[in-house]
């Protein structure tokens, strides 16, 4: 697959902590691609993500050039960008509802159909008529399910996975993991996983780069 | 942890009940003797009956709706000022280091007493202040100052802007401090993230993302300001306006006055002032329930932005304003103290003289003593009660019950023209003499539970592995505390000390009180000046009004650097 044809492409990443090198990355991701970013803690997986959604702390600095399609973003406000994030807490608003908390995520439309889309992405993933309860009141992986809806409904181009499963028992951690890549290839999103786990690596089945090895771009 | 019971065991496991009756007892035995008095029972004057006569003169006293109408907008109003400021500039200013900024420039703020925070601001509004000087004559076309009654305003706004720039610090550095707590901090940030990520703009994903997980930490801070500002003395008394007061400074008056069958409306006065000051309490609530009703569906209907440039335009300005307000509130009572001959519109004196401040320096060394011992005594005892509480809660392993809690922080919110005037006529019944016993207990009841609330928080963070090896070391639970635990607690607790003296430093109404006016400290004399007499002598009072406190602070956090330099 030749590189125009990439929904997300990272140019010539180089990432400095004061005049440190922490990482330099150059990859590209299809629609409906995951890739897998691995790396021990202190590698930079997360600066990396929080430079993909426009967050980076001021301590860092960047260089190199971030496309979605065509369009470069890479000094594009985070809220512009349509990038989502979805962490390994769910983050779900104690305040709203099951439905209010992924209403939250959507954007402005008639109040009744956005109730329907809601009610129809709830029994999707198997969460029918939890749609009025408090999220306290569900179990951990119902929560990183609505937190999922939440992110996907928000209609994004590319979603950003923090270890988004770290927090689950393996059980679970394997049924929610199915999930999430499914909705993604069915969407045909661009995702980036971070994870310090090969399972959700080989589960993903996309192409992995490890940090450890200091930017090499390594393929598996 | 098994504890051998010995004599500092013991004594600590009192202190927290002593602590909370030196508390407790004042204010309700003050309450008692507002109660009877409000209802005609005044021995003393030879009224030994129990009647509503009290409560029948107040409502026939002239105005008496305007008193009220006073108290209440303007702490209402003069708090949600303040809120949606704080609201402004923690959104608007979010992760950026413009709050650091703000939060060290609003700091010092705080410990500025509200007398002396009053009398600057009344200087810098009045007709002949610096910022009409500012303005004159090229813009306003002034050349004698205008005839407009500020402060002192029939409507209080000279009362709200003093007190919405008081409280602006407060509410502001109590919801950076929930915001910095590791678990707040990350949960707010990461939620912000997220809504950021899902498209909202900056200022709405504060508001619709981090304000409600906020809010709760501001609550309280918000009510004490409120219950603060309704009964409050000395902002009303040096910017208010006279005929009629607010309703605090009326029944103060009352109090004060040589006609003593005053009392008695003295006294019902004060118990519908906790009914005002409830009300208002109750009408913030109210107002807190219409926003979440109404606010609601705001946090579903997806919109990302609500105008979110003009807010920031307006924050920026608004920050800017208040801090150009306090630069020069400042810069204008140095120049007052320093001014010779300053004719209207000329915004620099033509001579700067040294003159003020040597008579006021003779004037003041017995004010600043007296000022200093009241302060230094209370503060210790304080320190001695909060540091055996907080003991007590660790060797039991427990932490003090919402209820003790809230009766340590009762003196704060009971409005204090309340049980203060009840006090002083416990203390007459009980024919005691004493002065300055009396002023240190009154400000006890003040500085005691800010250093509990300040202190508190160290002492619960410490690390109880050190004082658990030392105890496997053999060490005696007396030893423990000296030699473990307040070694590692010292800058946290002079930093308390510098707070308690700030407290002490800046009450007015238990001083004048229950010193029976033969205490002047600072405070009192510089309130007593403020209204009439030389604008430039008061200057130089208010100057070292808000220099004794900073020595205070500049001490706390010096003393710790010298004592632990590292050693070569």
């Amino acid at each position: 697959m030749d590189n125009t044809s990439k929904l997300l492409r990272i140019e010539n990443l180089q990432i400095y902590k004061g005049d440190t090198l922490l990482l330099s990355i150059e990859a590209s991701v299809a629609a409906g691609e995951i890739l897998t970013v691995m790396g021990p803690s202190g590698s930079g997986k997360s600066t990396l993500l929080s430079w993909l959604s426009g967050m980076l702390d001021p301590a860092f600095r960047a260089s190199g050039k971030l496309l979605v399609g065509a369009q470069d973003i890479t000094q594009t406000p985070s809220h512009l960008r349509r990038t989502a994030l979805l962490f390994q807490d769910p983050l779900l608003f104690n305040h709203l509802s099951v439905s209010g908390n992924i209403e939250f995520g959507m954007q402005q439309g008639k109040s009744s159909s956005k109730k329907q889309r809601v009610l129809d992405a709830l029994a999707c993933v198997g969460l029918s008529g939890m749609e009025a309860r408090a999220p306290k009141t569900l179990s951990g992986g119902q929560q990183a399910r609505v937190a999922l809806l939440r992110v996907l409904l928000n209609e994004p181009s590319v979603i950003l996975l923090d270890e988004p499963f770290s927090k689950l028992d393996s059980q679970l951690r394997q049924a929610t993991r199915e999930l999430v890549f499914a909705q993604i290839r069915q969407r045909g999103l661009a995702a980036i996983l971070v994870t310090h786990d090969q399972s959700d690596a080989d589960a993903a089945g996309g192409r992995v780069i490890n940090l450890s090895t200091t930017g090499a771009d390594k393929q598996c | 942890m098994i504890i051998q019971p010995s004599f500092f065991t013991r004594w600590v496991s009192l202190s927290p009940r002593i602590l909370i009756s030196l508390l407790l007892v004042p204010v309700a035995a003050g309450l008692l003797g507002l109660i009877l008095p409000a209802f005609g029972w005044l021995p003393a004057l030879g009224e030994n009956t129990i009647n509503l006569r009290g409560f029948a003169a107040f409502f026939h006293t002239p105005g008496w709706t305007n008193m009220l109408g006073l108290s209440f907008f303007t702490s209402f109003i003069s708090t949600l000022f303040a809120v949606i400021l704080s609201i402004l500039i923690l959104g608007n200013y979010f992760n950026s280091r413009l709050l650091g900024h703000i939060q060290r420039i609003l700091g010092p703020i705080l410990v500025i007493p509200h007398a002396a925070a009053a009398i600057a601001i009344g200087f810098l509004i009045a007709p002949s202040g610096l910022i009409m000087r500012l303005f004159s004559p090229w813009l306003s076309g002034a050349e004698l100052p205008p005839d407009v009654l500020l402060p002192n305003d029939p409507y209080g706004l000279s009362i709200i802007l003093g007190l919405t720039l008081k409280e602006l610090p407060f509410i502001l550095l109590m919801a950076l401090a929930a915001m910095q707590q590791n678990e707040i901090k990350q949960l707010i940030n990461r939620q912000y993230k997220m809504a950021l990520s899902l498209g909202y703009y900056p200022f709405t994903a504060f508001c619709k993302a981090v304000l409600p997980s906020l809010y709760p930490f501001m609550r309280l801070p918000i009510y004490a300001i409120l219950a603060y500002s309704s009964a409050s003395i000395e902002i009303p008394l040096i910017l208010g306006p006279n005929s009629p007061p607010t309703l605090a400074v009326a029944v103060m008056q009352w109090f004060n006055d040589v006609d003593l069958s005053l009392r008695i409306k003295a006294s019902a006065g004060a118990l519908i002032q906790i009914a005002l000051t409830l009300s208002v309490l109750l009408t913030w609530r109210l107002l807190e329930q219409c926003v979440k009703r109404f606010g609601f569906s705001t946090f579903t209907n997806g919109r990302r932005q609500y105008g979110d440039l003009c807010w920031k335009i307006l924050t920026h300005t608004t920050t800017f304003l208040v801090l150009f307000f306090i630069v020069l509130a400042l810069l204008g009572l140095v120049l007052w103290s320093f001014a010779g001959f300053w004719p209207f519109p000329n915004a620099y004196p033509d001579q700067l003289v040294s003159l003020h401040w040597n008579s006021a320096l003779q004037q003041l060394p017995q004010t600043i003593t007296n000022t200093v011992l009241v302060g230094i005594t209370a503060t210790a005892i304080a320190l001695f009660f909060t540091l055996f509480a907080l003991e007590a809660e660790q060797q039991h392993q427990t932490q003090l019950g919402s209820a003790a809690s809230l009766m340590v922080y009762l003196p704060l919110l009971v409005p204090n023209v309340a049980f203060l005037f009840g006090i002083v006529w416990v203390k007459e019944l009980l024919g005691v003499k004493a002065v300055f016993s009396a002023v240190v207990l009154g400000h006890l009841l003040f500085v005691m539970p800010y250093m509990f609330l300040s202190l508190a928080i160290s002492y619960r963070k410490l690390d109880l592995r050190y004082a658990k090896v030392a105890a496997s070391l053999g060490c005696s639970p007396f030893k423990v505390f000296y030699a473990v635990k307040l070694p590692q607690l010292l800058p946290p607790m002079l930093f308390s000390c510098a707070l308690g003296l700030a407290v002490s430093f800046g009450q007015y109404l238990p001083t004048l009180l229950l010193g029976g006016g033969r205490i002047n400290t600072l405070t009192t004399e510089a309130v007593a000046i403020a209204s009439g007499a030389s604008r430039r002598l008061s200057a130089v009072y208010v100057i070292i009004q808000i220099l004794l406190p900073v020595v205070g602070f500049i001490l706390a956090w010096l003393i710790p650097k010298l004592i632990f330099r590292p050693r070569q």
